[in-house]
């Protein structure tokens, strides 16, 4: 071992409690990083997740021309042939206004939007059907499940109630109809179909004047990361089409870039964070350097030259961010554990989707690590600047 | 081997300004034991921190092996500090986050060998081997002191430079590491410039100089 990789590892180690505290620092720095991914990025992840699952699939292809006028059963059939495809389903969105009879009187809700499912292919290419609470799913042309937040806003109406819905359809008439309530939905965060209406996609057709089309497809993939590829064999595939087909990426990155810049945001105050970290690293060093004034005269004066010293200490503030990213890594990668294991949500509200990024977690370590070295050269520059019979005359 | 002329040193300026030596002239040759003497204040300090090459002098120069150091960059002199001379403090300034034997290792290291060999042979030699391996700071100041003594030898160095090698230590110690110096010196043919203030415990040596007042006063061959 290099003597004065030696002599730093020792001068820290019988000095403990400034090693301990410059660890602590760089520590807390990594764990702030940590926490603040493990928080953000994994609501940001469990949005998308949601988005995916309920919303838009792994693809989501539209219409340029509003509604995709190619039979779903083609394009369904189509999409299920393709490597990495699990299922694909149709989509049709309207608005309605609702009237229901509640305990509190008669209750009318005005745009309400209304999701039109395929009952038998939409159970695999979504998650919507798993988040009824309360009676079932659409399982025929009378089903209708209302979205938990459309449920409250009636007064309270429960499976069994009937609502009366009244949508435009094409032709600029209104259309009414009776249904039962067959079911409540509700996702926790709000990111299901919590304040829309879901119905059989035929009877949303046939309120619309739409027979046989389609407002969009959701495609659910074995391998999501394959996403992009399945997307542009789709678009090539069709030519004549105006499809317009997003990745669950580009669609969250629309609706979330906002959430995103936060995330940003919220990593540089991290990153303030760890820099403070860096400051009490000076602090601690410029302390060792004053209490090792005169073992660095002792050095100066047998023939260490400038550069040993820099070194020197340099190499010290190298085994504290060393021991503190190895430490705060633990500390953060233990948090992460404990709120992947546990489901982490908060106040029930949406479950946090907590992954491990490696590459994230590297560089939070590596910045950490890089930080520790740059604040120890400061200190270690002054400790080059001292003359030896000077420093050796300290006590 | 090492020559200083008309060494001078002041320190501050103006009405603080204080002249610690004035026109230092001599030399030292290889082998020899010198004893520099003088009352506290004398500037027998000064002028051996200088000789050492571990101060600069305002006016003058000192000669090692016939080369001026006076313009030597920082770099140089550490490099010929560690090279050529040898160093042995009155409070023998071991590193106490070491153990003896890497304390004496240290000066070899820092010129980038090993020296373990040569620092165990030393360190036997002055009758530390079964301490070596203890931290610096757990030893006697008599045994510190031996040991900074091997540290002095350990890159052998043409000139060791001691500075109240004795100060700190009892009279029985004080008297083993005198004979210690000495014996050294006529084993290893090194050169010993040893500023004292007590004279009498040395013994008889090669050469005294006597410093009062900043001015080398007297220079007696023994």
């Amino acid at each position: 071992m290099d003597y004065r990789l030696r002599l730093a590892v020792r001068m820290l180690s019988n000095k403990k409690g400034s090693m301990a505290a410059a660890v602590l620092a760089v520590s807390v720095g990594i764990l702030v990083m940590h926490v603040n991914f493990v928080i953000f990025q994994g609501l940001f992840d469990a949005f998308v997740r949601d988005m995916s699952d309920y919303r838009f699939g792994d693809i989501y292809v539209t219409d340029e021309e509003n509604y995709i006028t190619k039979a779903d059963t083609v394009l369904v059939g189509w999409f299920e042939r393709m490597p990495y495809v699990e299922a694909a389903t149709p989509r049709m969105s309207a608005s309605a206004s609702v009237n229901a009879t509640a305990s509190v009187g008669r209750v009318q809700q005005y745009g309400v939007p209304i999701v039109g499912v395929d009952p038998v292919t939409d159970r695999r290419a979504s998650g919507i059907h798993a988040t009824v609470f309360e009676g079932e799913y659409v399982t025929g042309r009378n089903s209708l499940v209302l979205g938990a937040t459309v449920a409250r806003d009636l007064g309270q109406i429960g499976v069994g109630d009937s609502v009366r819905i009244k949508v435009t359809d094409r032709w600029g008439q209104d259309q009414m109809k009776r249904f039962p309530v067959t079911g409540i939905s509700g996702t926790a965060g709000g990111q299901g179909l919590d304040s829309s209406m879901i119905m059989h996609i035929d009877t949303l057709r046939d309120l619309m004047s739409r027979q046989g089309q389609t407002d969009s497809m959701l495609v659910r993939l074995s391998e999501p990361e394959h996403s992009a590829q399945v997307r542009d064999i789709f678009l090539e595939s069709f030519p004549a089409d105006d499809f317009v087909a997003e990745t669950i990426e580009e669609s969250a990155e629309e609706s979330l870039s906002g959430f995103r810049s936060g995330i940003a945001m919220i990593n540089m105050i991290g990153m303030f964070g760890m820099m403070s970290s860096a400051f009490a690293i000076v602090t601690i060093q410029m302390m060792l350097v004053t209490s090792k004034t005169r073992e660095i005269g002792i050095m100066r004066a047998i023939g260490a030259r400038r550069r040993d010293i820099l070194v020197l200490f340099i190499l010290q503030g190298l085994v504290i961010g060393a021991v503190g990213a190895g430490c705060g890594t633990a500390l953060g990668l233990g948090y992460t554990f404990y709120a992947k294991e546990t489901k982490m949500s908060f106040d029930g509200s949406i479950e946090l989707e907590v992954s491990y990024d490696w590459q994230k977690i590297t560089q939070t370590a590596l910045t950490a690590l890089s930080l520790a070295i740059v604040a120890s050269v400061y200190p270690a520059y002054r400790a080059t600047k001292l003359q030896p019979v000077e420093a050796m005359r300290a006590v | 081997m090492l020559s200083v002329e008309n060494l001078g040193k002041i320190y501050g300026s103006g009405s603080t300004e204080v002249r610690a030596l004035s026109g230092a002239t001599f030399s030292v040759e290889r082998g020899q034991v010198t004893l520099v003497v003088g009352s506290s204040g004398s500037g027998k300090s000064t002028l051996l921190n200088m000789m050492g090459l571990l101060d600069r002098p305002t006016s003058g120069r000192v000669m090692l092996d016939g080369t001026d150091t006076s313009g030597m960059g920082d770099g140089r002199l550490s490099s010929l500090r560690n090279s050529k001379l040898g160093f042995v403090f009155q409070f023998s300034n071991l590193l106490p986050d070491l153990t003896v034997l890497e304390n004496v290792m240290l000066p070899v290291q820092i010129g980038g060998g090993s020296g373990r060999a040569e620092a165990e042979r030393l360190l036997e030699t002055v009758g530390l081997k079964d301490q070596m391996h203890q931290r610096a700071n757990k030893v006697s100041g008599g045994q510190a002191q031996r040991a900074a003594i091997a540290r002095g030898l350990v890159n052998r160095p043409a000139l060791v430079l001691a500075d109240e090698p004795t100060g700190n230590l009892d009279s029985v110690t004080a008297a083993s590491v005198v004979d210690l110096i000495k014996s050294m010196a006529s084993r290893l043919g090194q050169a010993f410039v040893i500023v004292t203030h007590d004279r009498e415990q040395f013994g008889e040596v090669d050469r005294i100089v006597t410093v009062r007042d900043g001015r080398v006063m007297q220079e007696v061959a023994a």
